[in-house]
């Protein structure tokens, strides 16, 4: 039979603290879940493939490996952009593929419990909307997390290999 | 306004008002005050009156929710499951054989609003809060366009409906999205329309209205106030379409019914 202990351990485990790391985009704060986050790169020109998707900006080189970057803002289904010296490219790993997102700046680590995430909606018939994981108001601002699992379908990491 | 605005807002309301008859009434409308300078939040009168006019109107939103159905109406089945407010907007989505909603079977306070150069009245009787649109709101890439963004309230965030957008797509203008001022939320949804400027709430009999005999486009839309040439939404029914339109609502407001 379940102890109290083990109750309240289990409680603890359902509304799991989870670190976020959050980044703006065209005036919007969104949030990663850390664990898939490699690093963070100050913006480097970033070397276009002829014949790439529209969502790809192109390659960059990390330590001899070769990243293909994402324009997030593309992918989003926002606006076009300007680079300046707040614009970063994240390093996220997702289902052992490695991609560098652009964003207009990263902001901070934060922490917040499962039960703090809500569900958004989903109307409308953008693909686009399936990235969004949930959304939770914290600090005054509404944070906007992201699955980074459904950025990119099977079909198209198959299509950035041959990049 | 320009006289070309003019003549496409007389356009939509002619075709609203198409089957209206052309003789003009017996008596008068009786002349209405229009606060045309003062903003809801510089009048605290007439913010206190919304608020008791707002308050009588879930009273009665209540007692049509616990009333058996009339003859003439189709019972709408609830699940018993539902949380109170939204069980009360389902039964509220009735139309009487009458060819009247539920809630006009008497007389019933409305409320007047301003989008985008168009005048709307809406039911009291399934609206929640006014409060102002503020920098919190938030847009999510990926909706609708009719979907202007998240605002946070002390309810809960609230699903900013683009009225103007919604309303009349085909003579939609991006300042509105500059110039909406408040959010109208929708009682049982987590659901609210952003408008420019709150007006004054009226009382509508039946027979004020020109009720639409068939709904089936733009269900929505009730009737016409033929006094103020203005169209008279059907909340129930747009709050319901709503919701629905929400993939990840299923129905129903699954975080209130945790609550529950």
């Amino acid at each position: 039979m379940a102890t109290q202990a083990d109750k309240d351990k289990s409680k603890a485990g359902d509304d799991a603290i989870l670190q976020w790391v959050t980044f703006h985009l065209d005036g919007e704060t969104y949030g990663v879940n850390v664990m898939q986050v490699q690093e963070v790169l100050r913006y480097t020109e970033i070397a276009a493939v002829p014949g790439a998707p529209g969502y790809v900006l192109g390659i960059i080189n990390l330590r001899g490996n070769v990243v293909t970057v994402i324009d997030t803002r593309h992918r989003f289904g926002l606006t076009p952009g300007e680079v300046n010296d707040n614009t970063r490219i994240v390093i996220i790993e997702t289902d052992k593929h490695v991609i560098g997102i652009l964003v207009d700046s990263v902001a901070e680590v934060v922490y917040l419990r499962a039960s703090e995430i809500e569900t958004a909606p989903n109307v409308g018939n953008e693909e686009s909307a399936k990235f969004i994981q949930g959304v939770c108001h914290k600090n005054d601002e509404l944070l906007i997390l992201i699955d980074l699992n459904k950025l990119l379908t099977h079909e198209e990491w198959t299509e950035l290999e041959d990049i | 306004m320009s006289q070309r605005q003019d003549e496409v807002l007389q356009s939509y309301l002619d075709n609203l008002l198409a089957e209206a008859p052309l003789t003009q009434p017996a008596e008068q409308p009786r002349p209405v005050s229009v606060l045309e300078a003062a903003e809801i939040d510089a009048d605290e009168a007439r913010k206190a009156q919304l608020q008791r006019l707002l308050q009588s109107a879930r009273l009665r939103v209540e007692q049509i929710a616990e009333a058996e159905p009339e003859p003439g109406v189709t019972a709408v089945p609830v699940a018993e499951e539902l949380p109170t407010d939204l069980a009360a907007l389902y039964q509220l989505l009735q139309w009487h054989d009458n060819g009247r909603p539920l809630w006009a079977q008497q007389k019933f306070e409305a409320l007047l609003f301003k989008v985008s150069g168009l005048t709307l009245a809406v039911p009291l009787i399934a609206l929640g809060q006014i409060q102002p649109l503020t920098d919190e709101l938030t847009p999510l890439f990926g909706q609708a366009d009719w979907f202007m963004g998240l605002q946070p309230s002390s309810a809960g965030k609230i699903y900013v409906l683009n009225t103007a957008r919604f309303v009349m797509p085909e003579r939609y203008d991006p300042q509105f999205e500059q110039s909406a001022r408040y959010v109208v939320s929708i009682n049982g949804v987590p659901w609210g329309l952003a408008v420019d400027k709150v007006e004054q709430p009226i009382t509508l009999s039946p027979e004020d209205v020109k009720w639409r005999s068939t709904r089936t486009q733009r269900p929505w839309l009730a009737g016409t106030v033929k006094a103020h040439m203005c169209a008279l939404l059907d909340i129930p029914r747009m709050g319901k379409l709503l919701l629905d339109s929400d993939r990840n609502s299923k129905g129903i407001n699954n975080q209130t019914r945790e609550r529950v």
